[in-house]
């Protein structure tokens, strides 16, 4: 990234002036979230307050490996359980933006029930140049609503400090390697989580389903591109889509949902080309899958669309 | 070296602001509704995308067509920039009979500024429903695909040049090249 270390200076004295008392993150874990928690951190200690939200929309393992990476940069934390909240706010809910504005709202009440709580009167977050472009304002097109950007609501009582504004993931990455953030080669995931990938209503039983599709993708894409078979996508994921269809499991008819993998290579997100992943190993994909989760999926896709005219993820 | 980004409201009008950052020009977006007299010290002007039939819709392209007027540096439009420079100085628009999303292969017909040392063909990203019908007198083509005939205009005598395509995102090919050589242009247009 072109000026690192200026970027850091600048970033932590910002941080210092900004925020004269004290501050909560919204902290997912991810790299954009983990870099500006390491930068207000190495600016004001503990008087930043990590939060992270276990919206109960969190990939398998993900709230354990996070509070490991939280507790490893030694930055001050609170994990806060709150996937019954999101589940009931989510019931009934399917159209996409809608989802998004859900779960932004939500996100925001909890925040702002952890820094009451503390004491903060800044929100800081991890927001980047693609979150709030594709959110739209008053001369951009609404692509979809990034709930660190669009589902912000007027009323919120807190001042926004966003220290990654103009930056792109790869400049994020390149900051995550200065500062030893673990989570830098972790790939994107979206803010509202498994909500986006699992399309049609929400439900505790929908998300476990696309849970344990978006592990077997992530395993098994791992693995091959460690063992040199394939390149390593940017974003590589499981979508639980909201339609049945008909197969035959041992002699038996089945009726069951389909998933679709998407993955695809990016630099910065804006735009974006499908893998080409090779036959064989979404063969071990679909496979795996359709054994290991014969009760309730019984046919695999795979996404051959570029961004755009799709986005990288499917809602 | 100055040059603003004009910002129309297009996806990668930031994109824009971080290649030119990057060739260390010094540049910052601005709104389309900026007076011009707060840009003038500019020595040349990215004309932003936009969103969906931007330029034919001239109330939200605010004083875009002003900046063509009275600019005496180099302009380059991109996409919706072009379509509006180009209807601006009398061509046509219009809905595009094949929309270009996503990987598209140029050809090049002319590599006297924009694609200066560039291959005579190459992939570049797009996204677009709109294009330009007929380009105005005085302008040359100087790309084009098998969808699209106008991929990229030039007018040097007026220092105005268009790409319907976006060479600010990573997937096109030469994009950051074809940034340098209208780099090249506002340099020479600056020793003028």
């Amino acid at each position: 990234m072109l000026g690192a270390e200026d970027f850091i200076d600048d970033a932590m004295a910002a941080a210092r002036e900004k925020i004269p008392g004290k501050a909560v993150i919204a902290c997912s874990g991810g790299v954009d979230s983990m870099v500006a928690a390491v930068l207000v951190s190495k600016a004001i200690g503990d008087r930043l307050l990590a939060v992270y939200v276990d919206n109960g929309l969190m990939r398998k393992g993900e709230t354990d490996e996070v509070r490991g990476m939280l507790s490893d940069m030694g930055i001050n934390y609170r994990i806060v359980d709150a996937g019954d909240e999101f589940f009931k706010a989510l019931k009934g809910v399917t159209d996409p933006e809608e989802k998004r504005k859900v779960i932004g709202e939500k996100f925001i009440r909890v925040f702002e029930r952890e820094a009451k709580d503390f004491g903060a009167d800044v929100l800081v977050q991890g927001t980047i140049a693609p979150d709030w472009i594709e959110s739209g304002d008053g001369v951009r097109d609404t692509i979809k609503s990034h709930h660190n950007v669009g589902g912000l609501p007027k009323d919120m009582g807190m001042e926004l400090f966003e220290p990654l504004r103009d930056l792109y993931k790869d400049e994020v990455r390149d900051l995550a390697r200065m500062l030893g953030v673990k989570a830098s080669e972790r790939q994107p995931f979206p803010g509202p989580a498994l909500a986006v990938r699992c399309l049609g209503e929400v439900t505790p039983e929908n998300i476990a389903i696309v849970r344990e599709a978006c592990f077997i993708v992530e395993d098994e894409i791992m693995t091959a591109s460690v063992a040199g078979r394939m390149e390593m996508p940017w974003q590589y994921f499981a979508v639980l889509l909201p339609s049945r269809s008909v197969g035959v499991q041992g002699d038996r008819r089945a009726y069951g949902r389909t998933i679709a993998i998407r993955a695809v290579s990016s630099v910065d997100g804006m735009t974006a080309t499908y893998s080409k992943i090779p036959l064989e190993v979404l063969d071990s994909i679909s496979t795996r899958i359709t054994n290991t989760m014969k009760d309730s999926v019984n046919r695999v896709v795979f996404d051959i669309t570029n961004k755009p005219p799709a986005t990288i993820e499917w809602e | 070296m100055k040059i603003y980004v004009v910002d129309n409201g297009g996806q990668w009008t930031h994109r824009e602001w971080r290649v030119l950052r990057y060739l260390k020009v010094d540049t910052r977006i601005v709104p389309n509704t900026t007076p011009f007299e707060d840009i003038s010290d500019a020595d040349g002007l990215v004309l932003s995308g936009g969103a969906p039939s931007v330029a034919s819709d001239t109330g939200r392209m605010g004083n875009n067509g002003e900046y063509l007027d009275r600019a005496d540096f180099p302009v380059l439009g991109i996409c919706a920039g072009m379509q509006f420079m180009c209807g601006h100085f009398g061509g046509t628009l219009g809905p595009g009979s094949t929309p270009e999303f996503g990987g598209v292969e140029i050809e090049v017909r002319s590599h006297d500024d924009l694609f200066k040392g560039l291959p005579d063909a190459f992939k570049v990203w797009a996204s677009h429903n709109d294009e330009v019908k007929t380009i105005p007198d005085g302008f040359e083509v100087t790309a084009s695909s098998a969808g699209c005939p106008h991929e990229a205009v030039a007018c040097p005598d007026r220092m105005m040049y268009g790409v319907q395509f976006h060479p600010e995102v990573e997937d096109s090919e030469h994009g950051v090249d074809l940034f340098k050589n209208f780099l090249g242009i506002v340099d020479s247009a600056r020793k003028r």
